[in-house]
């Protein structure tokens, strides 16, 4: 099964969600062909366990740009004749895989979270209706399929081994879309439903005066402070912050719970939230039957040794 | 959907002496002002919450003999005959659904002022109750002593009759037999006072009598005190409680566990504002602990996390509720179907027993509109028919408490289309920011809960951010149109008690303000010295002086009437709010009117004083909360304006308006008053309520004309001339 | 000036499902439809541009069965000037792409709005093989547009971690809208009634082509057993989760 791998990277870093890409590229059999588009393709770190041959593509920018890595792909797909081709199911990557698979008439998948075969059919899963449900989908056609795979499912191809590292050349046509530069994002109000990290907290509080402690700390982990409830009732913080039913609902990719016991209501607003962690000194508290990580611990204590850490 | 299996432990049945419970859902003993003589009202009430789930319902505190007559507060009686079967409805309904029905065989001794029957109540000493302040008990001898005790006896047999299947010997809130067990209430030298075997000993003998006469087949109930928080006088739990368990546990089939005393009973029924849900539990642990029973006990519990973790944990054998089962009475049923979400959970503001304390009055509930509505308006909670003019499209103006309810239940009554459209980001209108007043945080339930059942109506809209002028309501394309526009404080210091504004009152000064600037708008309290003018009389003029105070402000409040936030005394919260505002250090001025408010200074005039001597008050900032006023604005332009005719060209059949922006009121009413135009409005004329059944005698006019003969005659015959 | 819109019906699940006795989708009784969150921020996006530039018409397009027209519905409701359904059993997002073809091809647009992704699909796809159809650039997850009206369009991508990517695209071309973009606007009463009598133009798609992937079977996700608890003390705990939370962040 020849695996194809479109490394992805944002200013000269590459994303781990490549080294993912070739981790299940080389469960799936390899040879795992690994491609670098940029402008220094060789400054890019690609040598893991598993990947067999490193591409460089050469092009004008260091950035990325749909038409540029549409039209590197297409000729990555004509030339190399991969069976699967694997790309992160990223910002960057839904702005030009589908647009080649619909050129090339491929198969296609997206946010893919699971893999296996049969033979030599791939048999991918993915969610559908919101994530309520799972599915596992073929893909009949003869050519090859570009599957676009989900973030931290795979592990992380580790450091080693030793691919061969060639070249090639694409002559490209101007693209349509041009990077211009890059900008940090405003500081809006606060918009708990687009946080990638909430740390949220929850009568286990205690007092009103000890909201400042948890704000310091998600300031320090980089989390947003979203909170239950009982709190936005008792007039202690705003309900732009309420997680919950009659509050907001939030996916964020990490949800940390702290001194929240998990009534009905609130797990409603953030049960579908990638990796939910609680910490509650209550063994029974409902929360723990909602949450992928959880620790019957003093919040506080907690609090101030994660504290340490950031 | 499917009942969570760690709530399984709350639907296993338990056995109450000779008789089976379905659940571990006990409704307790609680007034709802229908008693006896309405029994229709009072059956349709209970077995609402048999339908709902509960395994079983009591009535009121029920009277044994007019000696024990709490007019003008509705008790249950089982006086004679005709008692039992006004209640035997109450029973046959309950049982229709499964659930044991439960007697509260009461006697009231001194704190029944009998002032329908004029009987003479009994007591174990002669003084004065402390709760009635002008009736006096007759003092009991031995022979009075087997009186009461048989009047407790032919109630339950009485009671039995009636198809009830528990009695209780009802002590607690300080009644007759825990006023025995009491040194405060009994300073009696005979067999019946002193030690602690002797204070015991009526209520023991009366529980023996009653088990004899009964308790073959029906279970006996024991409603206790633990503790009065009055020290060595009133009862205490070591020292009388767990010992009395001990002594007549073999006899007692289940143990009804709180604690207070009569006059301070909010200690029991405890506000959300002062006690979270199950303050009792440390209580009615320590009589589990001594007791081979099953013991039962309320806690304001809505929770079923809580209500599991008090079984398990030991401190019950039965959750029993009051309040919760007011608020939603489908309370065990919800939670057995999954729907959790669905519980209309008690925000604990007491509105209802302060209708039992008014005197008089049938049962009303914040949260739940339909409250002692089941029988007279034939409201039912959960059921809803659809309405006959469906086929059209609402729009609500106002989010606040009743518009939220309004378009809720005509959502449920399946209008095409409701929009409820609101000029803030968020549901709630007051209740956005009340609940933020000190210790009212649970009172956002009643916002909570709309949110979440409208968020599930698909076919009504919550459109926020949008302040609707005239002409957009004209021409927005509903057919009904309703307005809610709530109400605001008077800015002028318009009062109940002068019916005029304050010289010098203008809350557009940067020292002046009124309740929504401070909560909303956040303007500013200019420096220290606060007095905040209180004509309201509720929790308005004290949620805030408590909030200013902890601020740092020095605090004065200042009321015309002879008492602080009156209302608050009918809903137990007087005395806590009271120790609260003292402990602050907050003024409270009684008996004074403002005269003139000028900068820094509030004049003032005592009520009674007929020259008017001006007093004087330092004051950096005063706050108005004098009365509210309809925000009418918005209708009286679509009425006066625009004009009805010119809004029916566009469509527009029907302009109604609801809550305080028709007259300012409680929270409980302007709920009511949104559910009530929904469940009307495919009557002929919503507007006007529909008449609703009163359940009174109707004269039987021949019969009474024979009667009025027969009377006449008898005085003829008796030589009046 | 035109603007097309390309929408979707989605069908979302309450907390309970059943499926159909073949396995291969849900029974439809549990689904409750309403118009995708992000295809409402695309078309407010639109009537925006329409507002600012002072004039324009804006087009509402949909691929699927006769009930997806609730989502045109919605989008005239809202103010959009036109709407097409292309009538289609299209699930995948290039055969999708396919169908909306039909309607968007002839309609010459200045720009293609679609929404990033549905809630109940989360392909994140269709917007993109759609400007591959239509010869057009893609400019994928758009959060702040900027256009004259004529001449190159500034986007700023929102990529992960929040960092913007500003782009100039020549236009006509696809934009893909993030959520957050705008507050989509509700529609009257009136509104609504009149998008109720309004003519919805119905087109048969190509029909042709393979599916981008089948479905074998379909299964509800294995029930977690609740949380894995962390053991050993505070500072154990911390570490852990410090952990954890690096990994998920990437």
């Amino acid at each position: 099964m020849r695996v194809l791998v479109i490394a992805e990277h944002l200013r000269g870093q590459v994303r781990d969600v490549t080294y993912e890409l070739i981790a299940a590229g080389h469960l799936l059999g390899g040879p795992v062909l690994v491609a670098a588009i940029g402008s220094e393709p060789a400054a890019l770190d690609l040598t893991r366990v598993g990947v067999d041959e490193i591409v460089h593509v050469p092009v004008a920018g260091p950035d990325f740009e749909s038409d540029v890595y549409q039209q590197v792909l297409a000729a990555l797909i004509a030339d190399r004749r991969p069976d699967v081709i694997l790309v992160g199911f990223t910002v960057n990557s839904i702005g030009y895989a589908p647009a080649v698979a619909t050129k090339l008439k491929l198969g296609f998948a997206s946010d893919v979270f699971a893999l296996r075969q049969e033979g030599e059919t791939i048999i991918a899963t993915r969610a559908f209706y919101g994530s309520k449900v799972h599915a596992e989908i073929d893909f009949p056609g003869p050519g090859p399929v570009i599957l676009m795979l989900r973030p931290t499912v795979w592990p992380l191809a580790a450091p080693g081994g030793a691919p061969k590292v060639t070249e090639m050349r694409v002559s490209l046509t101007a693209s349509r879309a041009r990077h211009v530069q890059f900008a940090e994002p405003p500081k809006a109000d606060v918009d708990i439903g687009s946080a990638d990290f909430l740390l949220s907290i929850g009568r286990g509080i205690g007092e009103k005066e000890k909201i400042a402690l948890f704000e310091g700390l998600a300031e320090k982990m980089g989390a947003t402070l979203a909170v239950s409830r009982p709190l936005v009732d008792a007039g202690w913080m705003p309900s732009s912050r309420q997680v919950g039913q009659s509050g907001r609902t939030v996916k964020p990719k990490v949800y940390l719970a702290l001194g929240i016991s998990g009534a009905v209501q609130h797990l409603a607003g953030m049960k579908a939230s990638g990796t939910i962690i609680a910490i509650n000194k209550d063994p029974e508290a409902a929360i723990f039957d909602a949450a992928h990580y959880g620790a019957v611990a003093d919040l506080f204590e907690v609090a101030r040794e994660l504290e340490k850490l950031y | 959907m499917a009942r969570n299996p760690k709530y399984d432990i709350l639907f296993e049945p338990i056995k109450l002496g000779p008789k089976t419970m379905k659940n571990r859902f006990y409704q307790i003993p609680h007034c709802n002002g229908f008693g006896s003589e309405k029994p229709l009202s009072q059956a349709y009430f209970r077995s609402l919450k048999a339908e709902g789930g509960y395994g079983a319902c009591c009535t009121e505190y029920c009277s044994i003999s007019p000696e024990s007559d709490d007019t003008h507060r509705v008790s249950a009686r089982l006086w004679d005959d005709d008692d039992v079967k006004n209640l035997s409805v109450m029973c046959d309904m309950l049982h229709g659904y499964g659930a044991l029905a439960a007697a509260e065989l009461w006697y009231g001794g001194p704190h029944a002022p009998c002032m329908e029957s004029r009987c003479v109540p009994r007591g174990p000493s002669q003084i004065p109750s402390d709760f009635e302040h002008l009736t006096y008990p007759k003092q009991m001898d031995k022979d009075d002593i087997r009186a009461v005790q048989k009047m407790y006896v032919d109630a339950a047999i009485r009671a039995r009759k009636a198809g009830f299947d528990i009695v209780y010997v009802y002590g607690s809130h300080s009644y007759l037999p825990q006023q025995f067990l009491t040194p405060y209430y009994n300073k009696r030298t005979d067999e019946y006072g002193g030690s602690f075997e002797n204070r015991a000993r009526f209520w023991r003998e009366t529980i023996e009598m009653v088990k004899d006469a009964v308790g073959h087949d029906t279970a006996i109930a024991v409603r206790m005190s633990t503790d009065m928080f009055m020290g060595e006088p009133g009862t205490q739990l070591e020292r009388d409680c767990l010992p009395f368990v001990q002594m007549v546990d073999d006899i007692v089939d289940v143990w009804d566990i709180n604690v207070s005393g009569i006059s301070e009973w909010g200690e029991d029924a405890t506000p959300s504002r002062f006690y979270p849900s199950g303050r009792m539990l440390p209580w009615q642990e320590a009589v589990k602990k001594v007791s081979k029973k099953p013991v039962l006990g309320v806690g304001r519990f809505t929770n079923p996390d809580l209500m599991v973790d008090a079984i398990k944990t030991g401190k019950l054998d039965i959750i029993a509720t009051c309040r919760p089962s007011i608020s939603d009475p489908w309370l065990p049923r919800k939670i057995d179907e999954g729907r959790l979400d669905d519980i209309r959970e008690c925000i604990g503001c007491n509105i209802c027993i302060s209708r039992w304390e008014i005197g008089g009055p049938p049962l009303i509930c914040t949260q739940n509109a339909t409250a002692g509505e089941e029988y007279r308006r034939g409201w039912h909670p959960e059921i809803f028919s659809k309405a006959k003019n469906a086929d059209n499209d609402v729009l609500v103006i106002g989010a606040g408490p009743a518009g939220m309810e309004c378009a809720m239940i005509l959502g449920k009554r399946g209008m095409r289309r409701v929009h409820l459209v609101e000029a803030d980001k968020d549901m709630g209108g007051i209740m956005s920011w009340i609940p933020q007043l000190p210790g009212l945080g649970e009172w956002a339930r009643v916002v909570n809960y709309r949110k979440i059942q409208i968020g599930k109506l698909k076919n009504v809209e919550f459109v926020p951010n949008k302040r609707l002028s005239a002409n957009d309501i004209k021409t927005y394309g509903a057919e009904i149109v309703i307005v809610a526009t709530g109400s605001y404080w008077a800015t002028d210091g318009l009062n109940g008690a002068s019916h005029d504004a304050i010289p010098g009152a203008d809350a557009s000064l940067a020292w002046q303000l009124t309740p929504e600037q401070i909560m909303v708008e956040g303007k500013k309290v200019p420096g220290k010295k606060v007095v905040i003018i209180d004509n309201d009389g509720y929790f308005m003029g004290v949620s805030l002086a408590e909030k200013l105070a902890m601020e740092g402000k020095q605090v004065t409040i200042m009321s015309h009437q002879a008492h602080i936030a009156k209302y608050m005394d009918f809903t137990l919260e007087s005395p806590n709010q009271n120790r609260k505002l003292h402990k602050l250090g907050v003024e409270i001025v009684t008996e004074h009117l403002p005269t003139r408010l000028e900068p820094g200074k509030v004049h003032a005039a005592h009520v009674f004083d007929e020259e008017a001597h001006d007093k004087v008050w330092e004051a950096d900032a005063v706050v108005l909360v004098t009365q509210r006023r309809s925000n009418e604005a918005l209708y009286r332009e679509l009425k006066d304006k625009v004009g009805f005719g010119a809004l029916k060209k566009e469509g527009i059949s029907a302009v109604y308006r609801i809550g305080d922006c028709v007259a300012p009121r409680l929270i409980a009413d302007v709920v009511f008053d949104g559910h009530r135009l929904a469940r009307e409005i495919d009557s002929a004329n919503p507007e006007e309520p529909l008449p609703y059944k009163r359940e009174r005698r109707v004269i039987d006019l021949m019969g009474a004309k024979a009667e009025i003969d027969e009377h006449r005659a008898a005085l003829a015959a008796a030589g009046a001339r | 000036m035109k603007l097309v819109v390309c929408v979707k019906l989605v069908k979302i699940l309450g907390d309970e499902v059943e499926f159909k006795p073949d396995g291969m989708d849900v029974d439809p009784d549990y689904l409750e439809a309403a118009l995708n969150e992000w295809d409402a921020c695309a078309l407010e996006e639109a009537l925006l541009i329409r507002e600012r530039l002072g004039a324009a018409e804006v087009v509402a397009v949909t691929a699927g069965a006769s009930g997806s027209e609730e989502a045109l519905r919605r989008c005239l409701a809202m103010g959009a000037d036109r709407a097409i359904r292309v009538e289609s059993t299209a699930e995948d997002p290039l055969s999708t792409a396919r169908e909306l073809v039909a309607a968007v091809t002839p309609e010459s647009p200045d720009l293609v709005l679609c929404g990033v992704q549905s809630s109940d699909s989360v392909q994140g796809s269709t917007g993109t093989a759609l400007s591959e159809l239509l010869g057009l650039p893609c400019v994928a997850v758009v959060k702040k547009l900027e256009w004259a009206g004529s001449g190159p369009a500034t986007a700023h991508r929102e990529l992960e971690g929040g960092l913007i990517d500003i782009v100039e695209v020549d236009t006509p071309a696809v934009l893909t809208i993030q959520t957050g973009i705008n507050q989509p606007r509700y529609a009257t009463l009136r509104a609504i009634k009149v998008a109720e009598q309004q003519e919805i133009v119905v087109i048969r798609g190509p029909s042709d082509g393979p599916p981008a992937y089948r479905i074998r079977r379909m299964f509800a996700p294995p029930k977690g057993h609740g949380a894995q608890m962390l053991e050993g003390g505070p500072d154990e705990i911390a570490k852990q989760i410090a952990g954890i939370i690096r990994e998920r962040l990437k």
